[in-house]
């Protein structure tokens, strides 16, 4: 894996600064200094859309040996060769334990572990749960991988509301839920927000001092941390860890961007981020900021949340008067309302095509961004209506540094469940050493024949 | 303007699942838990004897500052206006508010943010008001000391310790090594700013003595529980003032400080927080509705009325019942119109009497008839949930997570209550959903936007309902003027308005702890005669609010 260092290399800029793809011929430059071809970073992306999707329009046709993609795959047609559909995962560790079914389902999906009893979202009879129970894999693969980017992940959303256990799919560990930046003008002032060049004194003088007040800040929780009871000794333990995150990208060197990448133009500060109308032109903007954030190996890993569980986006421009999730919960039978289920997931298709395109159109030595990428669909429900969470609809997309072989529809053995998945996805990432992730009564190991090495 | 990330109100979660857009013209479908009518269990029953008569503390979680508080603070600490709180990660939330101190975190996002505001505040605070003294004349370094002592005080509430001031000089002298004595100060700021002493309220108590399970507060931090409970700010001068002298120890102390600062005007602020949360009155910007004529303004000014109403009734009349009895509302002109009454003011709003056999109480105003409703039909589950939820505190279980429920095709020519009927006749739907929709029934004649109509569709509307399970509001109504009139004769309803003002003020959920507490509660709130200003002043006579558990180690 290449150093740190790498990432500070010159980046072309691209016209008028706003340069989306971005070729990294300096790995090539660097590359030829090595032994071998230069290593690109590997990325994983977690995309989230919810409500479930409609089965029979998400299901390809035909047989694993020979088939085609179903209506909603259709928009991921040129992707097709860096596609992996999953067939009879199920999110069986939601089953057990307290909460209702978007509850777990949300709570279930990267943590692959039952949620929490505690008292905080109020179900009465017992039913009363807390947070997620564990640390989500997309935290735990930042935890271990992240620690030489600037941000160890990025969490993006789009129109996520409210910060409950309907709401949050990341967590940090055990009741530590981790927020979507769902605001692209935030989002942009985080990422991309400038302290200067390493070189101009003034910068470096403004690090230091910043380091100097974290310091302080971190002797204060450790030490409060020592008076308090153990259940606030907790809190202020996970709120030291996020201090020492900040200051440990202070001491990556050099501000928050590396020396010479170009930052993308500053979104619309005018764009009113709650009205419903807009949630397509967020989602444009929260794409293309995460493509540039990844491009300048900001981070390598990262998620991208459409809404939450019992969405309430109403699709006005696909002429939907009712929120996602009032309308998930149609019959069968009512033939309209699943047209507009599919044409929204169709939607969701062609947002998830738009992201892959750019990751695609971006060089990176002989291939490009999406070939070093793993995008994972995830859904907290299979079907809406049902809540079914048996058969998720799992979909991979990208090459992941040559750890997927794509175009491929895998069909698990009944009584597959996703925490294998999930193992999977760390050994992916370059974590092979991980043999369970979650509640280990659910899971067996990897999902075999998912990965290129089995 | 509402942000994206600001947004407080709760997915109405599992309970879209048994409504459906479509209407339920056939049985549910799947295997139902344990969902048998009358299976929950009523409320603990009010009253000291039933609770063994021992008023417990209970827990006392850290509480982090909310961006609520976060704003309020740095304006009354640094005189700021800009209030970046608006911007931070929003708060998790729990039992219906987003203060609850045990669902609060520190994201890595949320620290980030605490680190840019702390940076811009720093840089805007008007030092000349804020040195007490001269680097040049007193020496730079006795200066900096002098500031930190003084600035510190207000920004940790309390005095600082020595190592807090070791601390803090430290930043002063690494800062100004490489750059002046003005922004070594702004990086003091910015660290204490920083500060868990800032950001949370520290609470370790008074030395307790040896083998006790309870202590006192010290008078420092019972000013910041008075202070951040009745106004959401840090302390004022009065309160420091007190601190300093010890004059915060004995409860007549207390309530004394208590009336003084319900009197004040930032405790209006705190009221209206609390109502909006409760009602979820912020939902009215983005809750989707078909009438093209429920317009951005309309929204604002259904939000504003009842805003209005609530406080009217807090401050003016005082009185619990009024908020479901009150004759009266307040109006704008498009909410005249909108309505159909008359009394429009010519600008702003006017408060007016209602139409007697339509209006009249919170229930009946179209903030929350429009908010608990569906975009082009009304919903009796949202609006019985509501009631059942928030205003009896009962809360009702979600479906068992293995249920399968498909809802069958809708009949359009049917009216919102035929449809809802079948959730009543299929016992596997009934269980859960007799808490709910026989009360919702009562709202019929007020459409999705809150308006009154005689007709749903083709049928006559029948506003007949029933509240069933409950300790004491038990019975048969008929729309929802007598809805609210079983409601605020109930002792439930009374001790559910207790409750929720305990969540909201203590920053927790009730524990079986608390049983005695509330309880006494109960009593001080029946003695001041349903007073809601007096509920508050009784809110801090409690064991729970003037002592903590000894479960820390020592200061």
């Amino acid at each position: 894996m290449s150093a740190p260092k790498l990432s500070r290399r010159n980046f072309l800029r691209g016209a008028g600064g706003a340069a989306l793809a971005l070729p990294l011929l300096s790995y090539v430059d660097v590359g030829r200094t090595h032994a071998g071809p230069p290593a690109f970073p590997k990325r994983i992306v977690f995309w989230y859309t919810p409500d479930g999707t409609v089965q029979e329009a998400w299901r390809p046709i035909g047989t694993p040996e020979s088939f085609e993609l179903a209506r909603i795959m259709k928009p991921l047609a040129p992707f097709a060769d860096q596609l992996t559909i999953l067939e009879n995962v199920d999110l069986g560790v939601s089953y057990a334990g307290p909460g209702d079914m978007h509850q777990v389902g949300m709570g279930a999906l990267l943590t692959g572990r039952k949620l929490q009893a505690g008292s905080l979202f109020i179900g009465a009879g017992g039913q009363s749960t807390g947070w997620g129970d564990g640390v989500s894999v997309d935290q735990y693969i930042a935890s271990r991988v992240g620690q030489t980017t600037p941000f160890p992940s990025i969490e993006l959303g789009v129109q996520v509301i409210g910060a409950t256990v309907w709401t949050r799919m990341s967590y940090r560990d055990a009741a530590q839920p981790v927020p979507p930046e769902s605001e692209p003008t935030r989002a942009f002032a985080r990422l991309f927000g400038d302290l200067g060049r390493p070189t101009d004194p003034a910068a470096a003088a403004l690090r230091t001092r910043r380091k100097s007040v974290l310091d302080a800040v971190s002797r204060d929780l450790s030490r409060l941390s020592g008076k308090v009871s153990a259940a606030d000794r907790v809190k202020l333990q996970a709120h030291l860890e996020v201090v020492r995150d900040i200051e440990r990208r202070l001491d990556l060197g050099g501000g928050i961007l590396p020396a010479a990448c170009a930052k993308p133009t500053a979104p619309e500060a005018s764009l009113d981020t709650d009205a419903i109308g807009n949630f397509p032109a967020i989602g444009r903007l929260q794409m293309d900021q995460l493509v540039a954030a990844l491009a300048c190996d900001l981070t390598r890993v990262a998620s991208l949340q459409w809404s939450n569980a019992v969405s309430t986006t109403v699709f006005t421009w696909l002429g939907g008067k009712q929120g996602h999730h009032e309308l998930s919960h149609a019959g069968d039978a009512d033939a309209a309302a699943q047209e507009l289920l599919t044409r929204m997931n169709v939607w969701y298709a062609e947002q998830l095509a738009y992201f892959a395109g750019k990751l695609r159109s971006t060089p990176e030595g002989s291939g490009t961004m999406l070939d070093h990428t793993l995008i994972v669909c995830v859904n907290e429900l299979s079907i809406g209506n049902s809540h079914s969470r048996f058969d998720m609809p799992f979909l991979l997309l990208g090459g992941g540094g040559g750890a997927v072989p794509g175009g491929r529809w895998l069909k698990y053995p009944s009584g597959t469940n996703h925490n294998d998945l999930l193992v999977s996805l760390c050994h992916a990432m370059g974590l092979t050493d991980v043999t369970t992730f979650g509640d280990p009564d659910y899971c067996k190991g990897p999902l075999p024949g998912l990965l290129t090495t089995g | 303007m509402p942000r994206s990330n600001g947004r407080t109100r709760n997915p109405l979660a599992w309970l879209a699942a048994v409504v459906a857009s479509a209407a339920l013209a056939a049985a549910c479908e799947g295997r139902v838990g344990d969902a048998k009518p009358g299976f929950l269990p009523p409320p603990p029953p009010a009253g000291a004897a039933a609770c063994g008569g021992v008023e417990e503390p209970g827990p006392s979680p850290i509480r982090r500052m909310t961006r609520f508080e976060y704003d309020r603070t740095v304006h009354d600490l640094l005189g700021d206006e800009a209030r970046p709180a608006r911007g931070f990660a929003p708060e998790e939330q729990a039992y219906g508010f987003d203060n609850n101190a045990t669902a609060l975190v520190v994201s890595g996002l949320l620290g980030e943010q605490y680190l840019a505001a702390a940076e811009q505040l720093a840089a805007a605070a008007d030092l000349a008001r804020l040195l007490p003294c001269d680097p040049v004349a007193d020496g730079e370094l006795a200066c900096a000391a002098r500031f930190v002592k003084s600035f510190g005080k207000r920004a940790y509430r309390r005095p600082l310790d020595d190592e807090q001031l070791g601390s803090l000089l430290e930043v002063f002298r690494a800062a100004r090594a490489d750059a002046s004595f003005e922004v070594a100060i702004r990086a003091v700021v910015s660290a204490m700013l920083q500060s868990p002493y800032f950001l949370y309220r520290v609470e370790l108590g008074a030395p307790a003595a040896a083998g006790a399970t309870t202590t006192t507060l010290d008078g420092w931090e019972m000013a910041s529980r008075l202070s951040y409970f009745l106004w959401g700010t840090m302390p004022d001068d009065a309160l420091f003032e007190a601190a300093a002298n010890d004059e915060l120890a004995t409860p007549a102390q207390i309530e004394a400080q208590a009336r003084r600062m319900l009197k004040d005007p930032r405790a209006r602020a705190v009221v209206a927080d609390f109502h909006d949360q409760l009602f979820d009155l912020p939902a009215l910007d983005t809750i989707p509705k078909a009438a093209p004529d429920f317009d951005d303004v309309i929204r604002a000014d259904l939000k504003a009325e009842t805003r209005l109403f609530l406080d009217d009734v807090f401050w003016n009349d005082g009185r619990f019942e009024a908020l479901f009895t009150a004759p009266w509302t307040y109006v704008s002109e498009p909410l005249a119109r909108f309505y159909g009454v008359a009394g429009a003011p010519a600008s702003g709003f006017a408060k007016v009497a209602v139409d007697p056999e339509r209006r009249g109480g919170v229930l009946t105003q179209g903030s929350f008839l429009a908010i608990h409703a569906r975009a082009d039909q009304s919903s009796p589950i949202h609006r019985g949930k509501f009631v059942r939820e928030k205003l009896l505190c009962q809360p009702i279980p979600p479906p068992p997570n293995d249920v399968q429920i498909n809802a069958p095709a809708v009949d359009p020519e049917t009216s919102t209550r035929q449809r809802f009927e079948q959730h009543e006749k299929d016992p596997v739907c009934a269980g859960c959903h007799h808490l709910m929709d026989p009360i919702g029934f009562g709202f019929e004649h007020y459409d999705p936007t809150g308006r009154w109509r005689d007709v749903d569709g083709k049928t006559a509307i029948d506003a007949s309902g029933r509240i069933l399970d409950s300790l004491d509001a038990n019975g048969a109504f008929d729309g929802a003027l007598q809805l609210q009139e079983r409601l605020r004769r109930s002792g439930q309803v009374r001790s559910c308005v207790v409750t929720q003002w305990f969540r909201y003020g203590y920053g927790r959920g009730e524990t079986t702890v608390d049983r005695c507490t509330i309880a006494g509660l109960d009593a001080a709130f029946a003695k001041a005669g349903y007073d809601l200003r007096e509920l508050l002043v009784a809110l801090t006579q409690t064991p729970a609010f003037r002592l903590r558990r000894v479960d820390g180690g020592a200061r």
